[in-house]
């Protein structure tokens, strides 16, 4: 039988860095709020999907007709969400996303249930973390039997879903390439600046660094000004061997000077010398 | 004035109609085509790959700067794709009046679209390796290694 897959969306954490409900921040998006666009993120995945609420705690703006499940008084932090998820519907797998995640693509979301329908069987599936390999426990699908897991952990205090999933060995899968900083998270209002200046740039990879890249196109969000602080963002991240007195580069089909601006939406490459003839 | 980035096999005859002309007395075309060795290697295959809208921007670019400069009529086309040795890669033809422009201009145009246009190669080699050849920075129109003794 079809393991039923519902969504919980987790905000009933207390902002309390960010010093004002995450679930309610407008980061891009044609101005939805992270609730309201998380939601409908789930809901193209999930035959039910629902609020996680701590006690009491009102829905955040455009959530407000989404059924809220409260905290399980088994555990604290968002392992207090998802037991609570449990207790409503044992025999459900929960894809459990975190509300200040605004990156988080439909594409992301698609690799992941794909990976689940897989193996249904796994207690709990799960991307690493593409800045040190941990696991990201907060945009994953935790199976009927992880149920057990979760409330072992619980019972000795452990309420850490990272550090649940690396105790148990949990299987990890990589960020698709294109989505690498899609977990980015935002804790702090200079997170959510940084997030609503980022630049959408698409990214164009020819010959040997297409090579050494492993993809030919990728979208990135940057916060890069200028081709220049692109070019080194890229080569801190992927080591591509990028050296800057080599490369040209080129905007929107021209060559043009490394500093020259970026703007959202600019398809950037970055070339080594001509070897053609 | 035409340069074009087509997948192999690529037809100069188009060009060498383009660029005949009454008025030219001079007509030079070089052909590039793949060697069967590289640096002691033997090479049994060239990939040839390039950024199409850019290629063809700045291969246009450097095909009217160059006639302009010389006073002749020039075209040029590059193959992209996979090729043996023997296959015609590249073809640059100019036309004038007197050969000797046609001749610079012929010389001068295959090396700038050599230094200048992205398009990059792969080469295979018997060995059954494959590596990318690495273009040179310095922007220069030049060519690299010893050139042949006749």
């Amino acid at each position: 039988m079809k393991v039923p897959l519902h969504g919980l969306f987790l905000a009933g954490g207390k902002s309390s860095r960010m010093g004002r409900e995450k679930a309610s921040l407008v980061v891009g998006d044609g101005g939805l709020t992270q609730a309201a666009r998380g939601i409908g993120l789930l809901r193209r995945f999930c035959d039910r999907t629902y609020l996680s609420l701590r006690e009491g705690q009102p829905a955040p703006e455009g959530a407000d007709k989404v059924t809220a499940i409260r905290d399980s008084d088994e555990a604290q932090g968002p392992l207090a969400g998802i037991l609570g998820a449990f207790r409503e519907t044992p025999v459900a797998a929960w894809l459990v996303m975190a509300c200040d995640l605004p990156f988080v693509s439909e594409a992301l979301l698609a690799n992941l249930v794909g990976r689940f329908r897989e193996k249904p069987d796994a207690p709990l599936t799960a991307y690493a973390s593409s800045r040190d390999g941990l696991p990201e426990p907060l945009c994953a699908i935790y199976g009927p039997s992880s149920r057990p897991i979760l409330q072992r952990h619980a019972a000795r205090g452990n309420f850490c879903p990272r550090h649940i999933m690396r105790e148990e060995n949990v299987p990890l899968f990589p960020l698709p390439a294109e989505d690498s900083g899609a977990l980015e998270n935002l804790n702090t209002p200079e997170d959510l600046a940084g997030a609503v200046a980022a630049r959408e740039i698409h990214l164009a990879w020819f010959g040997h660094l297409a090579e050494r890249r492993g993809l030919r196109k990728e979208t990135v969000r940057v916060k890069a000004g200028t081709a220049d602080d692109l070019l080194r963002e890229i080569e801190d991240l992927h080591r591509l061997g990028l050296d800057p007195k080599e490369v040209r580069v080129a905007i929107n089909d021209e060559f043009v000077p490394r500093d020259c601006r970026l703007h959202p939406g600019d398809r950037v490459a970055f070339l080594l010398p001509s070897a053609g003839g | 004035m035409t340069f074009l980035v087509e997948p192999h096999p690529i037809d100069p005859a188009p060009l060498r109609a383009e660029l005949a002309s009454r008025d030219c007395g001079g007509f030079v075309f070089f052909e590039g085509r793949v060697r069967d060795h590289h640096e002691g290697r033997t090479v049994t295959g060239l990939h040839y790959e390039a950024y199409r809208e850019l290629a063809g921007k700045e291969g246009r670019r450097l095909v009217a700067e160059i006639a302009a400069k010389y006073g002749v009529r020039a075209a040029a086309i590059h193959a992209t794709g996979d090729l043996v040795p023997g296959d015609l890669a590249v073809w640059v033809g100019a036309a004038a009046p007197h050969r000797e422009q046609a001749f610079a201009a012929c010389r001068e145009l295959i090396d700038a679209i050599k230094a200048h246009v992205p398009i990059w190669k792969r080469e295979t080699y018997a060995n059954g390796k494959s590596e990318w050849v690495e273009g040179c920075s310095c922007g220069a129109a030049h060519s690299h290694g010893p050139l042949a003794k006749p």
